[in-house]
């Protein structure tokens, strides 16, 4: 492929077609002065090469939203070829014109106009040289496919051909003629992303994958004012690192310091990588931020620079007066993270006086002037070529990764990439403002809307590039911006109204965001006029068409409402009327145009918003189940990218609103990974039904942020029409609505909400399985042979006396207590049993063929009854507890079949038993089976035998268990007797008690002890981890019988070893029957949970969502993943009576497991603090040990073990 | 924790059923030798902490996240990761789905999502539900809100293997493309000019 020429060389080369423009910057709001300074140049915004190639320059990058395929398809229209004959360079410094940051959404409305001028102009031109040529006049000829041809005489000549032997410098005639859009071919129609092949297989370049020959690493460490840029500390903190402290890592080049900024340059990643964990940093205290918890107080005392006042109309402080009803309103909005999936990264190479850095930057150019300000440098000398990196819809640190990448190659004079991370992006990143919105105003008697007086206030966002902040090139002085201001001018007609904006300096470090300051005010406007409509008793989407003032937002919300099927409101239904048990349901309407750049800015799309939610009213949980929205961009370039657009903005906004906020400690953000700041995932997402506006004779508008502006206050009126209170402060998370709910007396004061308790118990109906009940579902396993099917006979061969026992039988083991549901034919099965790992579904008894068990032998069902295994093959849920049918006498089991069979065949298919986290996990129930079956194995042979001895000389000699797993005395010396084996301390770590003092939900079996001893893993109990971890492998050289001797002699100590007081104390160890101990040692989970008076639903706030967002996703069962997936509920150290394993593991992680077949687990040392593990575990405890005593003092035994991590 | 040694050490592996060798510390992060040693664009690091899936790949067929798993867990087993998908030029049957459904804004996430989707898709036996749809991608993160583009794209290749496309569960994509019925694989683009813009 030809190389893309950049300007200098395009100006000076031969075969070309150049148009011109002289460039013309707009202003950011955050750019230095430096940066306006330099007298204007020529810009080449199209290039036609005399080999055909048509390459195409824009100023603005693709920021992941797919900008590329609809500027192509512009510019191919105009020129009358197709997009793929037209190469798009967009932003590079040295190539594309300076248009100033990608922000705004306004590519296409505004930066893509001079393009398409371009466009027209060249084309018009090659008319011109082929009219010259031919002798005729231009408009006797047409353009096709990258040809100009004469029709009469059919002569035709290329582009190429045209341009050949020439070089051309066209200027772009701003009134060239533009192609009718009535012609349009291109544009309007639906164009598949180029991009996305090249995605889809690994072969596309983002700024992450840039490698350069003699490419060096590099990593960054902040320092601990993480996200502020304002104050005298910033800069000013470093007292000093030691070297030392990683002088044990090969492979560091460099460790560059100036002022607060360190890098570390190293020769490998993860060199570097680990260097920047272990180097020793010594910072000064850090001041306070205000409490920025209670954001609606720290906006308040933040101090206001300047009030500008955009709107004063009427009067309005007598208006206020005149009212029929005043509503005076605060809206508070939080902190939002942009939380690109991929931390920013950056190659920088500076040799010979020339910088190049390649960026993921958002304004290539505005980078150059900081890059050049930073190295005190012409920026002439720096060229930034862009790549794509991850989406990021607004600022995130893309361009501070570039200052820290320049500061490295310069220190090393060899091109370095930075990659920042995780934790670095989630803190630094300049965050979306928060925001205040303080409403008053009101209604006059017929209701109209009569008076508003809205101010908003804003902390800005400039956020000056870290290095240059860091490294004290730049003062760290807060400078308030007018951004506040999007939006904020309400849609509807006010009979007064004054609109202010509080300009005011930044709290912490931020920048423009997706729907910058215009979400926020929506959120007030449209949360207020939903008020007014109800206070005015009249429909909300009703009263915003009488009172608005665009034409186009009326239509756009009316088919938007016809679309939703809006149900006009008369205000006869009570919020919270639709109800089914603690669930309500409702529906709210917003709408807006988002009005972008500085007062009074321009309009982009206009976006309306209806949101269905449904709202537990005891959690608090609000679930979006739909959305649909209304928008309307005129003239749609590339109506597929629209609408992917308007769909990423749903899904974005929604998530914002039901669960995004920055949390902050005393001195810095607190977040730093997606636990504590977590995003909507594919479970929790709303059907979206999108109706875009066909408007193409209307001119393009951004369509990138307008379909997220409504979004808040959507869902907030949807929440008020379900439960009939106002929610003003996102994110309506589940402890947020139910503070709310409380506070208006919609709900009780609960400490939490309570479990439903309409469906049956495990308690409840295991009271039920005394007697014979059959299995529930069948699970695949390969172990057991299927049974042939047979078919029954049409007459029984059973005698009715047979039959009559059996219905006894039958009866005496309450099987259809089970196996019919509430409401439902009997035996036909369908009942949803709840056990604590989910819901069971019961199957179908009846002797139907296809659905029930009429194809089963009496084989077949006795070995169900018995074994558990269904006639398939497949094992059953261990609901049914067949173990303890194996003592029906055959006879007995003979008359229960044969009454079973008699009885008439129904057809019923019944719910598929999908048990949740975690127990639908296939090898967790071959497992459980295999507890059952083993247990009846060793019945047959329960004294000391030679391998209960084998077992016994291995623990206790050879295998010097004890030293680990009995308690010490002060001596220090193992206590024995009861205390045996009563659980002991190693290394920091607890090695729990392997007698019968276990804390354990489910007794550790033979089976279980042989597969942790031989795998070092058992799905009930958890993997061997630390110290136990190495014991494990070291135990793969001995024989498996050895094994099953220690795990046999274990599982069989208490009956040996402890005495009758500690038997007492658990019901599991009970030594006789086998069968009875199993189904005890099963029944503890259940029994011990529901008789705890002190237990109580999980947790169900930010804890929950840290445990969905960092620990579920790998805690759960996925056979189509690497290693294990530990079950939590029965992992031993959630039910311990100390936190430190858990603790040890969540720190440190396992890097190093028994065998590697297990997988590993991340350490989340650097990635969570104290609290905030602290949290994790409380609700961890609430959630799979509710019926221990919560775990003490957990911050402080965190601490410890942090400061002391052992050395396992 | 443990304090795993420094020493570098001549590693063998296997990527994309090419055998590499290199020098480095077994127990450092599986990701950076393939985004490094092996030059490797299609796992990308996004958190480090297996949080998001964007490092996936596939060891032995099965997904794993190659952040959060040291060098040495790679020894002895064969990776695949999003480069290895496609062979001969073709694309993956599920490559393919995703293309056809457009499933990506930036496309940051695309890597996890098609190899967390290809690795679910084989040890899948019978055709999922919509739940079992969204909960096999429920531990991958994207920040630009593709998630719709994507279920269409994951459908798309659940129909695919599972064609008896009457269920509920293979309603057709919203999405409305033409290229929906399409079932030829787009050969790959060598050097493509829309490699980056
Ligand atoms: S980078 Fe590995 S899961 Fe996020
Ligand atoms: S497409 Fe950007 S993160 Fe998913």
């Amino acid at each position: 492929m030809e190389p893309i020429l950049n300007r200098a060389e395009l100006m000076a080369a031969d075969n070309v077609l150049l148009l011109l423009r002289p460039s013309n910057p707009p202003l950011s709001p955050a750019q230095k002065a430096s940066a306006d300074q330099r007298p204007p140049e020529q810009e080449v915004f199209l290039a036609i090469h005399g080999d055909g190639r048509i390459i195409a320059l824009n100023g603005h990058v693709d920021l992941g939203t797919g900008i590329g395929t609809a500027l192509a398809q512009i510019v191919a229209e105009e020129l009358y070829v197709q997009p793929k004959d037209v190469q798009m360079i967009l932003g590079d410094t040295d190539k594309a014109p300076n248009q100033g940051a990608t922000i705004a959404s306004a590519t296409i409305q505004i930066t893509a106009v001079p393009l398409r001028k371009a466009a027209a102009t060249a084309r018009q031109f090659l008319l011109e040289q082929a009219a010259a040529r031919w002798q005729c006049q231009p408009d006797q000829l047409i353009t096709r496919d990258g040809r100009v041809g004469n029709p009469t005489t059919q002569q035709s000549l290329s582009y190429g051909e045209l341009v050949q032997g020439q070089a051309i410098h066209l200027q772009v005639d701003e009134h060239a003629a533009l192609k009718p859009v009535d012609e349009y071919q291109i544009v309007g129609k639906s164009a598949a992303r180029k991009d996305i092949p090249a995605k889809a297989t690994g072969q596309f370049e983002y700024v992450h994958d840039v490698r350069i020959p003699g490419m060096l690493h590099g990593r960054v460490i902040r320092p601990p004012y993480a996200g502020r840029d304002g104050g005298e500390f910033i800069g000013n903190s470093l007292l000093g690192i030691d070297r030392d402290s990683i002088a044990h890592i090969p492979g560091i080049i460099t460790v560059e310091v100036i002022g607060d900024f360190i890098g570390i340059v190293a020769e490998r990643e993860e060199q570097a990588d680990r260097a920047a964990r272990e180097l020793k940093v010594d910072w000064k205290p850090s001041p306070d931020l205000p409490d920025i918890n209670d954001l609606e107080n720290a906006i308040r005392n933040n101090p206001t620079d300047k009030t500008r006042t955009l709107v004063d109309e009427g009067n309005i402080e007598q208006a206020l007066q005149e009212t029929h009803k005043r509503l005076t309103r605060t809206y508070v909005w939080p902190y939002h993270m942009h939380g690109s999936i991929g931390p920013s990264c950056a190659v920088a190479d500076i040799r010979n006086d020339q910088v190049l850095v390649w960026s993921g930057t958002q304004n290539p150019h505005i980078l150059r002037a900081d890059l050049a300000f930073l190295l005190n440098i012409d920026e002439n000398r720096i060229e930034i070529i862009r790549h794509q990196a991850a989406g990021c819809y607004g600022r995130n640190c893309a361009d501070d990764v570039c200052g820290d990448a320049v500061l490295l190659s310069r220190a090393v004079g060899h091109p370095v990439r930075v990659q920042l991370t995780r934790e670095q992006e989630h803190l630094w990143e300049p965050k979306g403002a928060g925001q205040l919105m303080e409403v008053d105003g009101g209604i006059a008697a017929d209701g109209r809307p009569y008076a508003y007086d809205f101010t908003t206030s804003y902390p800005s966002n400039g956020a000056p590039m870290l290095a240059l902040l860091l490294t004290g090139v730049v003062e760290a002085i807060p400078a308030a911006l007018e951004m506040g201001d999007r939006t904020s001018i309400p849609p509807y007609q006010f009979d007064h109204m004054r609109i202010r904006v509080e300009d005011m300096a930044p709290m912490v470090r931020a920048a423009w965001m997706r729907g910058v300051s215009a979400m926020p005010n929506t959120f007030a406007h449209e949360s207020y006029i939903d008020e007014l409509a109800a206070e005015a008793g009249e429909d909300p989407v009703a009263y915003r068409l009488k009172y608005l003032q665009d034409e186009r937002a009326k239509e756009l919300l009316q088919n938007t409402a016809t679309r939703a099927n809006w149900q006009p409101r008369t205000g006869s239904e009570a919020p919270g009327s639709n109800r089914t048990g603690n669930i309500v349901k409702g529906r709210g309407v917003a709408y807006a145009r988002y009005i972008h750049s500085k007062f009074p800015g321009f309009g982009a799309a206009w976006a309306a918003w209806i949101a269905d939610v449904e709202v537990d009213q005891d959690s608090g949980e609000v679930n979006v189940t739909r959305v649909t929205v209304g928008h309307d961009a005129g003239l749609m370039i590339n109506p597929d990218g629209v609408k992917h657009q308007v769909h990423g903005n749903i899904v974005q906004s929604t998530s914002r609103v039901l669960k995004e906020e920055v949390t902050f400690n005393e001195i810095a953000v607190a977040d730093k990974e997606w636990g504590s700041y977590p995003i909507l995932t594919f479970p929790e997402l709303p059907e979206v039904d999108v109706l875009l506006a066909e408007k193409p004779e209307e001119p393009p508008m951004g369509a990138g942020e307008s379909a997220s502006v409504p979004s808040a206050a959507a869902i907030a009126n949807a929440i008020y029409d379900a439960t009939g209170v106002r929610m003003r402060q996102p994110p309506f998370t589940p402890e947020r609505v139910r503070n709310a709910l409380e506070e208006a007396g919609v709900r009780p004061k609960l400490q939490q909400p309570t479990s439903n308790s309409r469906k049956p118990g495990w308690k409840s109906w295991l009271g039920g399985l005394s007697a014979a009940t059959l299995g529930t579902l069948a699970m695949v396993s390969p172990w057991r042979a299927a049974i042939p099917e047979i078919t029954q006979p049409l007459t029984s061969p059973y005698s009715a006396a047979t039959i009559a026992r059996g219905a006894e039988v039958f009866a005496a083991g309450d099987c259809a207590v089970c196996h019919t549901a509430e409401g439902g034919i009997r035996n036909a099965g369908g009942r949803p049993l709840e056990t604590p790992f989910g819901t069971v579904y019961s199957t179908n008894l009846t002797p139907d063929p296809q659905t029930g068990i009429g194809k089963w032998s009496f084989t077949a069902f006795d070995r169900a009854m018995r074994q558990g295994i269904s006639r398939d093959g497949k094992h059953l849920y261990p609901v049914f507890p067949y173990t303890a049918y194996q003592n029906i006498s055959d006879g007995d089991m003979q008359a229960l079949y044969a009454y079973i069979m008699s009885q008439p065949a129904v057809s019923q298919n019944n719910p598929k038993t999908e048990l949740g986290f975690p127990f639908g996990m296939r090898p967790l129930m071959a497992g459980w089976n295999t507890l059952f079956q083993s247990n009846t194995r060793w019945q047959t042979n329960p004294t000391q035998t030679a391998q209960w001895n084998r077992g016994a000389y291995l623990v206790n000699g050879l295998g010097h268990c004890g030293a680990c797993h009995s308690p010490r005395n002060l001596m220090g010396a193992e206590k024995t007797g009861i205390a045996f084996l009563a659980g002991g301390e190693v290394d920091g770590w607890e090695a729990p008690a392997l007698n019968g003092s276990s804390r354990i939900p489910l007794n550790w079996t033979e089976p279980d002890l042989y597969d942790y001893l031989r795998t070092g893993y058992s799905e009930q109990h958890g993997p061997a981890a630390g110290p136990m971890a190495a014991v494990v492998e070291e135990m793969q050289q001995l024989p498996d019988a050895d094994i099953q001797a220690i795990a046999h002699y274990l599982a069989n100590l208490d009956e040996a070893a402890a005495s009758p007081s500690t038997r007492s104390t658990a019901p599991q160890t009970t030594a006789a029957p086998v069968a009875a101990t199993t189904t005890a040692a099963l029944a503890a989970v259940p029994a011990t949970a529901n008789s705890s008076t002190t237990m109580t639903n999980p947790l169900n706030d930010a804890s929950a969502r840290m445990f969905e967002s960092a620990c579920a996703g790998c805690h759960e069962t996925r056979p189509d993943w690497f290693g294990v997936n530990p079950n939590l509920a029965v992992n031993s150290n959630v039910h311990s009576d100390k936190a430190d394993n858990l603790i040890r593991t969540i720190l440190f992680g396992i890097q190093n497991p028994a065998t590697s077949e297990l997988g590993y687990m991340p350490g989340f040392a650097n990635s969570m603090n104290n609290g905030q593990i602290a949290n994790l575990l409380r609700y961890m405890r609430s959630k799979f040990a509710s019926d221990k005593p919560a775990w003490q003092q957990l911050e402080q035994t965190i601490a410890h073990i942090r400061a002391n991590p052992g050395s396992h | 924790m443990n304090p795993t040694a420094t020493q570098t050490r001549e590693i063998t592996l296997t990527v994309n059923r090419q055998v590499i060798t290199i020098q480095a510390d077994p127990n450092s992060p599986l990701l950076f030798a393939l985004r490094n040693d092996c030059q490797l664009n299609g796992p990308k690091y996004g958190c480090g902490l297996g949080e998001c899936g964007a490092c996936s790949i596939l060891i032995d067929g099965k997904t794993a996240r190659s952040c959060s798993i040291p060098l040495k867990a790679a020894i002895g087993r064969q990776i695949t990761t999003l480069e290895g998908l496609s062979q001969n030029g073709q694309l993956h049957p599920v490559q393919q789905a995703f293309v056809d459904a457009q499933g990506a804004q930036c496309g940051y996430c695309l890597n996890g999502m098609i190899i967390t989707t290809t690795a679910w898709l084989d040890h899948l036996t019978e055709r999922p539900s919509e739940a079992d749809i969204r909960n096999a991608l429920k531990a991958n993160l994207c920040r630009c809100g593709t998630h719709l583009e994507i279920l269409d794209a994951v459908r798309l290749a659940v129909a695919n293997k599972f064609p008896e496309a009457d269920s509920a569960a293979t309603r057709q994509p919203q999405t409305n493309q033409p290229q929906q019925d399409q079932t030829s694989t787009n050969p790959l683009e060598e050097n493509s000019p829309w490699n980056r813009f």
